[in-house]
């Protein structure tokens, strides 16, 4: 297993998830993912992770904030006019 | 001042990224009070600047950028929280000294422990960073916004934002894994 590659895949984990890799290193990056599975590893608990983080987080806005934004909206409004 | 046609643009769209701001303010502020102050206030700078905005450019960002700045502003202060220390705490050694392999054992542990996690744990564990890693983990994994757009929003270079998404997910996933432990569906030691 080619420590060199194993490094940079680590090191460059978090853009791969993110898409903020180019194109080349994307390619290279995931040729590698495919090949080594400790690596693999770590690529599939940190995707878990942020997959975990963004279904967590759904609230939605209560009536009673929406009800005061818009009449601040609708008083600035008139204001202006 | 826009046009009655721009201004009705401008406000549906601005509004329909309530839900999203109120989740983020949740996140920012950790009470649902403070985050329904913090949302008016974000509206009530938007609408009062709205001129400012070029339309054709990222509504939804610049948005961002006004609550994350009223929430240093205002609400941090306010807070008045002992000033946390995890940005002192994780040394770079220590991030690279993590980035290395775990053996197989240890790595399926971990995801079967994942299986376990629910999503009071997760938003338990992203509630204890410090905000600037809170806050950076959050605007990538919930919103999606490229790293570039977290910069322009936290007002910080790209360079710092990827240190606090390092470091906020390190930190977040130690978390998850104390939790596991507790539980007794982690066991560190496994494979070893």
């Amino acid at each position: 297993m080619p420590k060199r590659q194993c490094q940079e895949a680590l090191d460059k984990l978090f853009e791969y998830i993110d898409g903020e890799l180019t194109d080349e290193e994307l390619l290279r990056i995931g040729a590698h993912l495919r090949d080594c599975p400790p690596c693999e590893a770590e690529h599939r608990i940190n995707e878990r992770i942020r997959l975990l983080v963004s279904q967590a987080h759904g609230d939605k806005a209560p009536h009673q904030l929406r009800e005061r934004v818009l009449s601040t909206i609708q008083m600035a409004r008139e204001e202006s006019r | 001042m826009t046009t009655n046609t721009d201004g009705f643009t401008f406000e549906t769209e601005a509004l329909s990224y309530m839900d999203q701001l109120y989740a983020a303010a949740l996140r920012m502020t950790r009470n649902p009070a403070d985050a329904e102050d913090l949302v008016q206030e974000t509206f009530a700078k938007a609408f009062a600047a709205e001129d400012k905005f070029t339309p054709g450019t990222n509504l939804k960002a610049w948005l961002y950028r006004i609550q994350t700045n009223a929430f240093i502003n205002t609400y941090r202060k306010k807070q008045r929280e002992p000033k946390r220390t995890d940005a002192d705490a994780v040394e770079d050694w220590q991030l690279a000294a993590a980035a290395t392999h775990q053996s197989s054992g240890l790595a399926s542990a971990e995801q079967v422990a994942l299986d376990g996690i629910g999503d009071d744990d997760v938003r338990n564990a992203l509630s204890e960073l410090s905000d600037d890693f809170r806050m950076a983990v959050y605007l990538s994994d919930v919103e999606g916004f490229a790293y570039k757009e977290i910069a322009e929003i936290m007002d910080t270079p790209v360079g710092t934002v990827m240190s606090r998404l390092h470091r906020g997910r390190r930190m977040l996933r130690e978390k998850l894994r104390d939790y596991a432990a507790e539980r007794g569906i982690y066991d560190h030691k496994a494979g070893s």
